[in-house]
């Protein structure tokens, strides 16, 4: 299946998405998170897309990071196959924390070094600020 | 198998009987109708891929998934088991799908996926993207069965009643109703064991399903009540097939506890 970019602009932005079925379980809706970073690993399965990012700090110390999106099913639907994040790529993520404070969270869209957003969340997370 | 042609011929007889005795019987009706896709003994043929049921009406949830219009309720039964249970903090009480457990029927209908259907003369089978939710129903006028464990999607036996496939599910277990828990922790919504369902599946025009839910669970509520809703085909998505949902493949947060990145 040939990739199909999905350019956040289009989406509406009032779309009230709100909670997974485990999303409330599992991430906090009150402390959203940006990062940007390398990806270092793809897991494209089920129940949830994970991707890997090293986020390098201003000292040059790197945090290691763990973002879920979509099933890959609900990603396929929307034309985002497992191409379209790679290792090696440099995105930002946009999303909300592990409740648990761990390094984990939400991906909700990952945008590119020329400015493309997809839209990598579950079809029931809530969605990050929508602003690039 | 989908066969229109014969009854094209059909529904025009109907129409210009109907139009020919005057019966006030909109002529756009009985061409949508002749126009549904049918089984080759003239059954309604619901096979084929389509979006979750979704509300016509009422509230939305602040998500994707279809929710329950609290103004369709029954009253609660006075002294009956308890609709609304508060979270315990355990999330195998609270959110026990976030450790891969069903989300059993009518509330797993309702997730925001996509939803095969697969008919022959016999069953009709339901599978649902989201937890591959596999529900065989068979229309050939058996009973429910007997002695049955309680069980998270019910015993469903269907039968038709003209060109509406009546479908009634017995025999669940205790669960959640819905996923309204996520937009009001107040109202966690479960129903009991007495839990009974009634579908009512027919094709509204040729794109489109009308699926009726009707929930009778007398240990909660004074009475059944009933909710429409609508599954819109998709032919696209047919195309593609259904995809695989492996929940127990890679659940790196079960319970809100998350392996180290």
């Amino acid at each position: 299946m040939k990739p199909a970019w999905f350019l956040f602009a289009a989406l509406p932005l009032a779309l009230p998405l709100a909670a997974h079925h485990s999303f409330n379980a599992e991430y906090d809706d009150t402390k959203p998170v940006t990062v940007t970073g390398t990806v270092t690993k793809v897991e494209w399965q089920n129940p949830h897309i994970w991707f890997f990012v090293d986020a390098k700090g201003t000292d040059g110390t790197v945090t290691h990071w763990a973002f879920s999106g979509g099933a890959p099913g609900q990603l396929m639907r929307r034309g985002i196959n497992k191409d379209v994040i790679q290792p090696g790529m440099t995105i930002v993520v946009r999303g909300f924390r592990a409740k648990d404070g761990s390094n984990n969270g939400t991906g909700g869209t990952v945008t590119f070094p020329d400015g493309r957003m997809v839209f990598t969340a579950g079809a029931e997370d809530k969605l990050p600020e929508t602003k690039k | 198998m989908r066969s229109f042609g014969p009854f094209l011929g059909a529904g025009a007889a109907v129409l210009a009987a109907a139009l020919f005795t005057g019966l006030l019987v909109p002529a756009r009706v009985h061409a949508q109708n002749a126009k549904i896709p049918r089984t080759s003994d003239g059954k309604p043929d619901f096979s084929g891929t389509f979006e979750w049921p979704k509300s016509i009406g009422g509230p939305t949830c602040k998500c994707s998934a279809t929710i329950f219009d609290k103004s369709k309720f029954a009253p609660l039964k006075a002294g009956g088991e308890p609709f609304f249970e508060p979270r315990t903090g355990d999330p195998q009480h609270d959110e026990p799908r976030s450790f891969c457990m069903p989300a059993g029927f009518p509330s797993g209908m309702l997730s925001a996926n996509a939803v095969q259907m697969v008919q022959n003369k016999n069953y009709l089978v339901i599978v649902h993207e989201f937890q591959r939710m596999t529900r065989i129903i068979p229309m050939d006028g058996r009973p429910h069965r007997e002695g049955l464990e309680p069980m998270f999607y019910g015993d469903p036996v269907g039968h038709w009643e003209g060109d509406t496939l009546v479908v009634e599910t017995t025999n669940f277990k205790r669960w959640g109703l819905d996923d309204y828990y996520y937009t009001d922790p107040k109202e966690y919504r479960m129903h009991s064991e007495a839990l009974r369902t009634i579908e009512h599946i027919k094709w509204k025009d040729a794109s489109t399903v009308s699926y009726q839910l009707t929930i009778d669970d007398p240990k909660v509520f004074a009475g059944a009540w009933t909710q429409d809703f609508e599954m819109k085909a998709r032919p696209d998505w047919d195309k593609m097939g259904l995809f695989e949902y492996i929940c127990e493949e890679n659940n790196r947060c079960p319970g809100g506890k998350c392996k180290e990145p």
